[in-house]
């Protein structure tokens, strides 16, 4: 269950605006939205709020059930980040690692036993189309292999809320059409998804309700997009 | 299990990020500095105690005109000549003392460098008398007041005057080594320090993605800390094993000074190691031990507080 109650966040001191600004949402347990709006109306922003690389400067956020305070201790915030998984934009792939270290890096930092992160690892890459570039470094794959290598990631330690930002940038038409797929599954067994993008074309693959943003502002949310 | 801090595929890279070249080496050299000014101050602490401990106890008295016979005051028999006087005002000293005249060949071996091989016997030399007290008794206080009016014309040198002196000097050393021995470990702290800022520079992306996933902050700066110590333990090794050449070089021009006899300079081979490193004050052999780990846990220490600092940017 993920609530926001009148959030706001500024980058840095007082020196700008908001970049989100009273924001009032939730979103429950297993739910699916599509986050919108044009370039630079604070999707990304928010979507750093939501995975806690940024905290709110005013106002009350809940992730996952938990009440994240202004001055939340650090190791609470780590234990809910690990409850969390996130596409970034740019991947934010390790350069110096294989695609299978990557993606068991969440596994790795919740110390889990070496051979069920193997077992996870294999049974995740072949889930997303990498079964054959388990061991190709980072920095040779493609854009499209490396958004894939970023969503498995992102999913491996089954986290409770799935973000992505522009997750189908640089996928073709079928693999956005399978990554969608693999979202509205997540969403299926229990997992919370949030995925922000400008391309209509997509969300009216899959018709889910949406939070539009504009100017940091939440301007509309809507059942489906019209 | 993999070990916790180490060789961990987390993408930092840290062999790139914190390179063995610069932090390895001036960790040597600190190292190598602390090496030296540590023996020097083992070498000050060992003098110190000496001279305090020897020098304090003992006496040199002369006594001119030594065979005259005592000027007769009150009850004092004829016969008594003046250094017997001494002799025998000096038996009342505790038990354990050494009382001991120096004989004419003695005397005559002491005076050599300066008489040459003339026959000292027409000179009118002074009896010598040198007096070791037992180690936990010290001088009356009123010894040479009762001598100089007893048989006027004794001289009483305490030794322990020098003493006084040779430990203020000795003292006031060890104070150089311990500042020197702070210094150094300031800077090595500083250097730590930069090659750490330089290292987090290098890596914020990865860190903040790290964090991201779920990296705890003692993980980052456990990783950060246990690659500046083994830098730092590596460093302080290989100073402290520099240090042994010159250290050894010194010990050998201070053996005629230490209390053990070393060997001739042409048997400090392999079969007088063990002979050698019996003179080796062994307070200096656990410091020297002890250098690269303190160096480790400097380098640790240091790397801790700043990742953590840094850390703290991010939620
Ligand atoms: N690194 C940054 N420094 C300063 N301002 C930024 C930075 N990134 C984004 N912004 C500004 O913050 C606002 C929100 O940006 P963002 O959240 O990235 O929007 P979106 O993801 O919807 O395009 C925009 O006005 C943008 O110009
Ligand atoms: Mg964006």
């Amino acid at each position: 269950m993920i609530r926001l109650d009148n959030v706001s966040w500024r980058r840095g001191k007082k020196e700008s605006g908001p970049v989100l600004a009273h924001l009032s949402f939730a979103v429950p347990q297993g739910g699916f939205r599509w986050l919108l709006g044009p370039s630079g109306a604070g999707k990304s922003s928010l979507l750093s709020l939501l995975h806690l690389e940024n905290l709110p400067t005013d106002g009350q956020m809940t992730i996952l059930g938990k009440t994240v305070a202004q001055d939340e201790k650090r190791a609470a915030l780590v234990r809910l980040r690990h409850r969390i998984g996130m596409v970034h934009q740019d991947y934010q792939l390790m350069p110096d690692l294989s695609v299978a270290d990557n993606v068991a890096l969440p596994l790795r930092l919740q110390n889990r036993p070496e051979d069920e992160i193997q077992d996870e690892v294999h049974a995740i890459l072949k889930w997303v189309g990498l079964g054959e570039r388990v061991d190709v470094p980072a920095t040779r794959l493609s854009g499209g292999e490396q958004q894939r290598t970023a969503i498995a990631r992102a999913i491996i330690h089954r986290p409770g809320l799935v973000l992505a930002d522009e997750p189908t940038n640089a996928l073709e038409e079928s693999q956005a059409c399978r990554l969608l797929d693999m979202f509205a599954e997540l969403s299926a067994m229990g997992t919370t998804v949030i995925v922000a993008t400008h391309n209509e074309s997509l969300v009216r693959r899959l018709e889910r309700p949406f939070l539009f943003l504009e100017r940091g502002r939440l301007v509309e949310e809507g059942d489906a997009q019209a | 299990m993999t070990r916790p801090f180490s060789g961990r595929k987390d993408g930092l890279s840290l062999s790139e990020a914190l390179p063995d070249r610069s932090l390895f080496a001036l960790v040597a050299m600190m190292g190598f500095l602390a090496a030296l000014t540590l023996a020097g101050a083992s070498g000050a602490r060992a003098l110190s105690a000496r001279w305090s401990g020897g020098a304090a106890q003992l006496l040199t008295i002369q006594v001119p005109d030594a065979n005259a016979p005592l000027a007769a005051q009150g009850g004092g028999s004829a016969t008594t000549t003046r250094v017997q006087a001494v002799l025998a005002d000096l038996a009342s000293l505790p038990d354990g003392t050494e009382v001991h005249q120096l004989t004419p060949p003695e005397l005559a071996r002491l005076l050599e460098p300066w008489l040459g091989e003339t026959d000292s016997s027409a000179l009118p030399l002074p009896a010598i008398i040198r007096v070791k007290l037992p180690p936990d008794a010290s001088v009356p206080a009123t010894l040479e007041q009762a001598l100089s009016t007893h048989v006027p014309g004794t001289i009483m040198e305490h030794n322990a005057r020098w003493g006084e002196r040779l430990r203020a000097l000795a003292n006031s050393l060890l104070a150089c080594a311990g500042l020197a021995l702070l210094s150094v470990g300031g800077i090595a702290t500083m250097i730590t320090g930069l090659a750490t800022r330089t290292g987090l520079a290098s890596r914020k992306d990865i860190i903040k993605t790290l964090h991201g996933l779920g990296a705890s902050d003692s993980y980052i700066a456990g990783r950060f800390a246990w690659r500046t110590a083994t830098l730092g333990f590596g460093g302080g090794l290989s100073g402290t094993l520099m240090a042994c050449l010159p250290l050894l070089l010194l010990l050998q021009m201070a053996a005629p000074f230490a209390s053990v006899p070393l060997t001739t300079p042409e048997r400090l081979l392999p079969q007088n190691w063990q002979a050698l490193a019996n003179t080796i004050p062994s307070d200096m052999l656990c410091a020297l031990a002890l250098l690269p780990f303190v160096a480790a846990f400097i380098c640790w220490f240091t790397t801790q507080v700043m990742v953590r600092l840094w850390l703290l940017r991010l939620p």
